[in-house]
């Protein structure tokens, strides 16, 4: 057995993405003894991401050539009939990442920051034991009892650990965006550092699709939220027919994802005595665009510190653990709520309601704040106020 | 009872996410289906990107 397997912790994290490596990071860099689980056997596989993410400097992370794969400048939108809104500003830069590689990078800083890590070993449950927690886990068919003060659930979408704690984080499926995607090689791209974005009802119900350049392949996939079809249909359809169909036509895949992205918004509680939700799991992730790489590594981070420091004091009781709650709401729940906001809007959207909004907005929407944003739709599309006259 | 088929499954997990009977569990590549647990709602079948899982 993996003799990290036999020791007892002061924290112990389920999942080593993004968020669970960064929590990992910041707990052992501040002391606590930490133990980062893996299920799979290599971390950072299956990828199930587009595989975008904004800055990662203000982490100290150094954007290397080992894992970014090319450097984003901004989006370009296409509403159904083919109208392209551009957007170049802030969250729209960025990289797009080899997620295998960047994963694994996060892994390896978190052990030389102190962490122990084990692969290939499944959480299956979680029992209260005085102060303490017993994670129950599988490695190579044995059952191993793992025993520590804190636990932070970075188990992803799946989000099993929060509900051991007696939290709720389970997803209702249309509160869940189908993903389906293929990097592909010899995609003719528009422009190499630009990612495109297509919607419409059609194509990609309570989704989108995206192509995001990779250097040398691209990203092809979607998302939806559909009873009728699946994502994997509607995604071989865009590629045969699609608004860019002429240039997949020599695109040829090297890789298939898939994923399941919980769009509906931040979980209700993500903290309980001796416990902390972080990522996915919590469902810290844009509701508008699915991006969740950068929200589950900051709150990642500072689940981390927060652990740690309950550590310190002796005291991981909730009202304790409560300040990573307080921490990361007071800087993302705005955000998060914004943009699920925005997505409710758009999916009451028919097509032509989403390309008059196109034609609204005219071909840039750098410089465009809301009150901006509004005001071009009650000057150009009136008709489309309804939908939007709440933000204000 | 949901029936998987294993040859469609990608393993991306989107089925444990909405069971709240916390009957399914993806064991690296692998969903099992507790059939104690499992009440046939089917959330699991309409999420699923790959029409892998089917109802009853």
């Amino acid at each position: 057995m993996m003799r990290e397997l036999n020791d007892i912790y002061d924290v112990v994290v389920v999942g080593a993405g993004p968020g669970g490596c960064m929590a990992s990071y910041a707990s052992a860099k501040n002391g606590a003894k930490t133990l980062l689980i893996e299920k799979s056997q290599e971390i950072g596989e299956p990828v199930r991401c587009a595989e975008a993410i904004p800055s990662i400097e203000e982490f100290g992370i150094e954007p290397k050539p080992e894992f970014v794969r090319n450097i984003i400048k901004g989006g370009i939108l296409f509403s159904p009939s083919g109208k392209k809104v551009i957007v170049t500003q802030d969250k729209a830069q960025g990289y797009v990442v080899e997620r295998k590689i960047f994963d694994k990078y996060l892994a390896i800083r978190a052990a030389k920051a102190g962490s122990k890590v084990v692969v290939k070993t499944t959480a299956i449950g979680l029992e209260k034991d005085g102060d303490y927690w017993n994670v129950i886990v599988e490695f190579l068919g044995e059952e191993y009892c793992i025993k520590t003060k804190i636990v932070i659930a970075a188990d992803g979408v799946e989000s099993n650990i929060a509900e051991y704690a007696g939290l709720k984080a389970k997803k209702k499926p249309l509160e869940v965006c189908s993903c389906a995607e293929y990097e592909m090689a010899n995609v003719r791209l528009l422009d190499k550092n630009m990612m495109e974005f297509y919607f419409g009802n059609e194509i990609s119900p309570g989704g989108y699709v995206w192509i995001f350049p990779k250097g040398d392949t691209a990203n092809v996939g979607l998302g939806v939220r559909d009873r009728k079809k699946k994502a994997i249909d509607y995604l071989e359809d865009f590629i045969e027919n699609g608004m860019a169909k002429d240039r997949l036509k020599e695109a040829t895949p090297i890789e298939f994802k898939v994923g399941g992205a919980p769009v509906s918004g931040p979980i209700e509680k993500t903290y309980t005595d001796g416990v902390l939700v972080v990522g996915d799991a919590a469902g810290q992730i844009s509701p508008l665009t699915g991006g969740g790489i950068y929200l589950a590594m900051d709150c990642g981070l500072i689940a981390g510190e927060v652990a740690s420091k309950a550590i310190k004091m002796n005291d991981w009781s909730e009202k304790i653990l409560k300040e990573y709650e307080d921490r990361w709401k007071e800087k993302h729940y705005e955000y998060l709520m914004n943009h699920l906001k925005y997505r409710k809007i758009l999916e009451k959207m028919s097509d032509d309601e989403l390309d008059a909004l196109a034609e609204a907005l005219g071909e840039s929407l750098d410089g465009v704040d809301l009150k901006k944003f509004v005001k071009r739709i009650i000057t150009k599309k009136p008709s489309l106020l309804k939908y939007f006259k709440d933000l204000l | 009872m949901v029936k998987i088929n294993y040859k469609k499954c990608g393993y991306c997990g989107a089925c444990v996410g909405v069971c709240e009977q916390l009957a399914i569990n993806l064991i690296e590549h692998i969903i099992e289906i507790d059939t104690e647990k499992c009440n046939n709602c089917n959330m699991c079948v309409i999420v699923c990107p790959l029409n892998a899982l089917e109802g009853e």
